[in-house]
């Protein structure tokens, strides 16, 4: 074979490869790095700023349903309230009020409804030491005995604040107690935690496994 | 076959070579076609550069630093970047450069022992950001430790139970500790992060090069890259922006928390600590004596993350003893 001849083998073949080359990559044969996965948005739960429950306070204000908290629409003014309890000394709730949860303290001694409400009154609150709050004031009854945690509350330290945290600018908001605690069963309930990070892979790539870095 | 001079012959095609510069036309056409061909393939392989379409603007790329940048030049870039956000997301920004106040650092505390590790603050962050969601970039990471060590390697990103808390284990929520002693700050090469006064490291995202060499000094897994285009819906944009703050960013930028800059230096509080259901986030001006943090600093038992690599973080976590 010739030299001229051998080169034109060579160059029509060094055509082809790179017109085959130049084709495979219009047609992305090798493929693209894949899409990246799409995340659906989280639930608008898990980004209300909104407390877990609402105070006495809260309902008033905003002209909610607080026809809960009309005590003698049912019980009888003249007549006194007598707490019953059973043979464990567990408070007997009576149809109306078998919603509660009484669980106020550990040791399940706090079930006496008349140590927090007033007996005389069942529209007021009374504390240990003998004042009377509406039950819009909860906080200060809540306070006479969760000292410390009261302090912090009037801090700033204990609950929730919104709004300015500078006080030229504009107002915190603060919150009762009860917008979080349900005074019968104070323990903060447990949430529903939001979803967990998805980490940055795209689709087809395997998850970090769990508890890695 | 008779050697044929090769001086001078660039080709190094047979005996028509004449390599007195003439080209016969045979070699030029196999020549050209090799090349042409060779160009072709070159230039279809360069295809996907074609789906780049994320470049910044020619004023933004001749754009000073910012701290270079005069009242009229800012008004300018703000007036750039609102435009840019309209065209992308069709929402006008309320778009500003807020300066830090003076008298005002801020710190913030966080209270383990309320902490139950519901993530709500993971996902009210993202909201008011404008973080990109798909690939999700979230500047909070909480950790579910258990009881009685602050291995972090015994933490758990990844926890989904039912319900939190779960027993035996506490959460840890991590973000930017806005460092005293920033050591993202000092490894930057072009000074696109700098600590402001009020105790803020910021990042310009239009003077960010992208090194994450940040991200890489960072301690605590502050910082996140931007590594595709961020996409976020339309009608999830926070149009409350600062240009230090939430903006939207580009493709290969860094970027973290700033204690929501476009809030706290209008006087509010960070998203996170008002969207805490309870109130284990605390957050203020550590120079006002009467400030809730102040307060915390004083009476509660305080402690920092990784005290010992000696970056002074301005975050703070305490427990109710």
């Amino acid at each position: 074979m010739s030299a001229d001849a051998k080169n034109t083998l060579v160059s029509i073949g060094l055509a082809a490869g790179f017109l085959a080359l130049a084709g495979a990559f219009l047609m992305n044969l090798w493929g693209r790095p894949a899409a990246v996965a799409f995340n659906p948005p989280v639930a608008p739960d898990f980004t209300n700023t909104a407390t877990v429950r609402l105070s006495a306070a809260e309902l008033f204000r905003t002209e909610g349903d607080t026809s809960g908290m009309a005590c003698y629409s049912c019980h009888d003014e003249k007549k006194p309230v007598t707490v019953k309890f059973d043979a464990k000394g567990t408070v007997i709730l009576s149809e109306p009020h078998r919603d509660l949860v009484m669980r106020h303290g550990r040791n399940n001694r706090n079930d006496n409804c008349f140590i927090c409400h007033d007996s005389k009154n069942l529209v007021l609150l009374r504390a240990h030491e003998g004042q009377s709050f509406k039950l819009t004031e909860s906080t200060r009854l809540c306070g006479s005995c969760h000292g410390p945690t009261y302090r912090d509350w009037e801090a700033g330290i204990h609950g929730r604040t919104g709004g300015f945290w500078s006080r030229q600018m504009g107002a915190a908001t603060r919150q009762d107690c009860t917008a979080c605690h349900d005074p019968h069963n104070p323990a903060f309930p447990p949430l529903k935690p939001a979803p967990a990070p998805r980490p940055l892979h795209l689709r087809g790539v395997a998850t970090a496994p769990k508890g890695a870095h | 076959m008779t050697p044929t001079p090769q001086t001078g012959c660039s080709n190094g095609a047979g005996g028509n070579c004449s390599c007195s510069g003439k080209v016969d036309r045979r070699s030029f056409l196999r020549t050209s076609t090799v090349l042409a061909s060779g160009i072709a393939a070159i230039a279809a392989s360069l295809a996907p550069l074609r789906e780049l379409t994320d470049f910044g603007s020619v004023e933004e790329f001749i754009q000073k630093h910012y701290k270079e940048l005069d009242p009229g030049e800012m008004e300018k870039v703000l007036g750039r970047i609102r435009t840019e956000v309209e065209k992308q997301y069709g929402i006008r920004p309320h778009l500003r450069d807020l300066k830090p106040m003076d008298g005002v650092e801020f710190v913030y505390c966080l209270n383990l022992t309320r902490c139950i590790g519901c993530r709500k603050c993971v996902h009210a962050c993202v909201a008011e950001h404008n973080q990109s969601r798909s690939p999700e970039i979230q500047y909070i990471r909480v950790l579910k430790m258990p009881n009685g060590t602050f291995d972090m390697e015994k933490g758990d990103h990844n926890y989904a139970p039912e319900s939190v808390p779960e027993k035996g284990f506490f959460y840890m929520p991590v973000q930017c500790h806005q460092c005293k002693n920033p050591p993202c700050v000092k490894v930057c090469p072009v000074d696109a992060t700098w600590q402001e006064k009020d105790g803020i490291t910021v990042i310009d995202y239009d003077w960010c090069i992208g090194c994450r060499y940040c991200e890489a000094a960072c301690p605590y897994f502050a910082r996140r890259f931007n590594f595709t285009t961020p996409s976020i819906p339309k009608d999830k944009i926070n149009p409350d922006m600062a240009y230090l703050g939430n903006r939207p960013r580009h493709k290969g930028v860094m970027e973290k928390c700033h204690f929501c800059i476009q809030r706290t230096r209008a006087g509010k509080y960070p998203a996170c600590l008002e969207v805490c259901p309870t109130g284990a986030r605390k957050f203020g001006n550590i120079l006002d004596p009467e400030s809730e943090v102040s307060y915390i600093l004083k009476n509660k038992r305080v402690f920092v993350l990784k005290e010992e690599v000696g970056t002074l973080p301005r975050f703070f976590y305490y427990f109710d003893v």
